[in-house]
């Protein structure tokens, strides 16, 4: 061979081990991921529904009686049963929107310690942006859908992969999913805001439940991620939660003059509170959009 | 493997009726032709063994083997078949995993095959799921020896064009040396006789053999290359010849030029141009495989050789955007993709990978000069069809399992960053590389594949 007339710049030598083996690579992210369930507060948000309920049927039964009866004086008994089942209602819907609040706080420090990922296509080498998404990470709470998603991510690292490939990819398995998950959540909260406003008898328990459930979106979409409890408050969030309720009352207040306009009627009820349904759910979608938004 | 590739998901399949068909020719059906285009041993075979193998994994067991991948998103496939080319014979994908499984290469390919793979799409648009619930990429693959593909060029010589080229090819570059036997019989040989087929056949035989101890040593510019291979519809008697001394080429009466120009006539009518048809046939999308180790095995003269005939090669296809009317009413297709892969990037040990990629660039110059100021996307790949290396010690080395089944450590000295900077008198010899046991998850866990696809879906 003329091959021996050049010099080889590969020098070989044979080692003692034996050849490892490759494990095969790991398959998609089943959807093996569960929400887990709201402890002690199902309990409340049970009585809040249960009560709930039986208000609005109390009060169906009220307004058919004091329609049938409208020139009679009010019975004093219903009016005290319906007190009190509406005062049990307003309890509980307050205890749960505390601990919604407790919970609301841990999105911020999420917020406030992440780095865009544009930002992150910028850096130099595939070890700073693994550094920076490790960080990031590191705020996931155990076992949460951002921790599953990035477990799996991790597996999906190649040594030929560049900056760039790591964060489209941290985009694509990581942020992407989560953020879809997001989405379904706040799909379904928007649809309990509308319908507990559907079934709120008046201003101030359908003022509490938007409260309730805007909260509660917020904690449920921080569990997606995770996000473990933060300090101070998120004022941009409070802003539009604040907004969001101060909207709803005003929208109530309308609704209400336009039914006293037309009469106090069990249909005329039934429109004012589908609109209000209506309202609820678009202003919720309003907060959890923001919330994603900051996530994001 | 306990059930074969070929046959997956082939029996899913309820004939489409023609009418969706249609329907699904206007609405859903994406088709991307790729040609490939690879010398001898450049890996062609590999590259579509294991692009099958991972989208078979991907789709039916959920692997997560090219995570780069996104324009096929795992959640919208619904399933993916094979299905034989017309006018070709399958693709061995069967075959090659058995070789492998046995602990061997697969073997050379000596024929065209062809295959299709369709991977079936759930249609994710409400209005476009209410037509046609599905919607189909279908790719469309030929292999073949990389021998024919250096014979392309000489469609447009003539055969007195073609006999001086090849022996100002043979006195000078690396073929030199090869040729002194050759170039001694042809000396030698008395052109005063009649060319009888007897002596044609000496002559033609001759000049196999130097084809082929040439294509030993590792030169590229192999031609006609298809003399390499037998192939029933290939006669060497009617179709054989050689290069002629310029005595006799520039005698336009010589009985020998006569009979070699009406061989190479044959040749290229008989042989070529249809093979041209049919296995280079019109493609959209262009994977140009090359070999860079091989050329680093050699010298620097085998790189620049190497350059030179890809150059060659891309003169023979056409280049730039083609539009709707030429696609669909006259069907004909430019070639508007180009991925210049480097194969076997598994056997260059992470340091070397970039200088890897710039030698790349630099061997395609010449092929890229060839689009001119046409629109042609293009962007250079390293991929591997097999990571059949490990990491070594140091960033610099690779281990591997060798021929006799020892498991070797191979460092390596810095690559040249240019072509020029290779010392002419030093060479990275190949490794002798092993089919490894756990040869799957090797191919499953290959790098750049995903890359690859990715771009030439886009
Ligand atoms: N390490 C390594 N070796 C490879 C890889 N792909 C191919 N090879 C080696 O290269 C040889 C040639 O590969 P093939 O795929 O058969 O090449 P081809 O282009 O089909 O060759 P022809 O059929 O002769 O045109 C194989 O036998 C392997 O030894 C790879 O990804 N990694
Ligand atoms: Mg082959």
């Amino acid at each position: 061979m003329t091959e021996s007339a050049y010099r080889s710049k590969v020098s070989q030598k044979t080692l003692e081990e034996s050849q490892p083996e490759h494990a095969m690579p790991s398959r998609m992210a089943e959807e093996n991921w569960q929400e887990r369930p709201i402890s002690g507060g199902l309990s409340w948000g049970k009585v809040a529904l249960i009560t709930g309920i039986a208000s609005l049927l109390a009060l169906l039964v009220y307004n058919a009686v004091s329609g049938l009866l409208a020139d009679f004086e009010r019975y004093p008994i219903t009016s005290s049963v319906l007190g009190t089942l509406l005062g049990i209602f307003v309890l509980s819907v307050s205890i749960v929107i505390l601990r919604e609040l407790i919970a609301y706080r841990r999105v911020n420090r999420f917020i406030d310690s992440r780095q865009p990922l544009g930002a992150l296509r910028e850096l130099p080498t595939v070890a700073d942006v693994d550094r920076a998404l490790d960080s990031q990470a590191s705020q996931f709470g155990r076992h949460s859908f951002a921790e599953h998603c990035y477990r799996h991510y991790q597996t999906l690292k190649r040594d030929d992969q560049s900056a760039k490939e790591r964060v489209d990819l941290y985009q694509h398995h990581v942020q992407q999913p989560v953020q879809a998950r997001a989405s379904s959540v706040l799909k379904r909260e928007s649809m309990t805001a509308g319908s507990l406003a559907f079934i709120s008898p008046n201003a101030l328990i359908q003022t509490l439940a938007v409260m309730w459930i805007s909260l509660r979106t917020i904690r449920r979409m921080a569990q997606v991620y995770g996000l473990r409890p933060g300090t101070a408050g998120n004022w941009r969030l409070v802003n539009v939660l604040v907004q969001n309720i101060a909207a709803q009352s005003l929208f109530d207040l309308a609704t209400d003059e336009v039914v006293n306009q037309i009469s106090g009627t069990l249909s005329a009820k039934l429109m004012e509170n589908s609109a209000e349904a209506v309202a609820a759910g678009a202003l919720n979608v309003r907060l959890g959009k923001a919330l994603i938004k900051l996530l994001r | 493997m306990d059930e074969k590739v070929s046959e997956w998901v082939a029996a899913m399949r309820g004939a489409p009726d023609a009418s969706r068909q249609l329907l699904a020719g206007w609405l859903g059906k994406q088709t991307h032709r790729f040609t490939i285009t690879g010398l001898s041993r450049s890996g062609k075979s590999m590259l579509f063994t294991s692009l099958m193998t991972m989208l078979k994994y991907r789709t039916e067991a959920g692997y997560e083997c090219l995570p780069l991948l996104t324009r096929l998103p795992t959640s919208l496939v619904d399933s993916m078949y094979m299905e034989p080319l017309p006018g070709f014979e399958m693709f061995p994908v069967d075959e090659h995993l058995a070789a492998l499984e046995s602990g061997k290469w697969p073997q050379a390919t000596d024929t065209a095959y062809g295959f299709r793979l369709i991977v079936r799409l759930t249609e994710q648009g409400r209005f476009k799921r209410w037509l046609m619930p599905y919607s189909e990429v279908v790719f469309e693959f030929i292999d073949y020896p990389g021998e024919w593909v250096t014979d392309l060029p000489l469609l447009e010589k003539t055969y007195n064009q073609w006999s001086d080229s090849a022996w100002a090819q043979q006195s000078g570059g690396p073929q030199h040396r090869f040729s002194t036997r050759w170039r001694e019989f042809i000396q030698d040989f008395d052109f005063e006789q009649e060319p009888t087929e007897a002596r044609i056949a000496e002559v033609v035989s001759e000049y196999r053999a130097y084809l082929a101890e040439a294509k030993r040593e590792g030169i590229t510019m192999l031609q006609p290359g298809s003399f390499l291979l037998e192939n029933d519809s290939l006669s060497l008697t009617s179709m054989g010849f050689s290069p002629l001394p310029s005595t006799v080429t520039s005698d336009p009466s010589h009985p020998w030029l006569k009979a070699f120009t009406a061989n190479f006539s044959a040749f290229k009518k008989d042989w070529l141009a249809p093979l041209k048809d049919k296995v280079f046939r019109e493609a959209d999308k262009q994977i140009i495989l090359i070999d860079v180790f091989e050329g680093l095995n050699h010298s620097r003269e085998h790189l620049y050789q190497l350059k030179e005939t890809l150059s060659h090669l891309a003169e023979t296809f056409v280049y730039g955007e083609s539009n709707w009317l030429s696609r669909t009413l006259l069907r004909r297709e430019k070639i508007s993709k180009v991925a210049f892969v480097g194969s076997k990037a598994d056997s260059v040990p992470v340091s070397e990978r970039d200088a890897l990629l710039s030698l790349l660039t630099q061997l395609t110059e010449g092929a890229r000069a060839k689009f001119g100021d046409k629109e042609v996307d293009f962007e250079h790949f390293l991929v591997s069809a097999i990571e059949a290396t490990d990491e070594g010690e140091a960033r610099n080395a690779v281990r591997y399992r060798n021929q006799h089944g020892d498991y070797v450590e191979a460092s390596f000295e810095p690559f040249p960053k240019t072509l020029k900077d290779m010392e002419s008198d030093t060479h990275y010899p190949v490794l002798d590389i092993n089919v490894p046991k756990d040869f799957l998850p090797r191919i499953l866990n290959s790098r750049g594949m995903d890359r690859l696809l990715q771009f030439l879906l886009g």
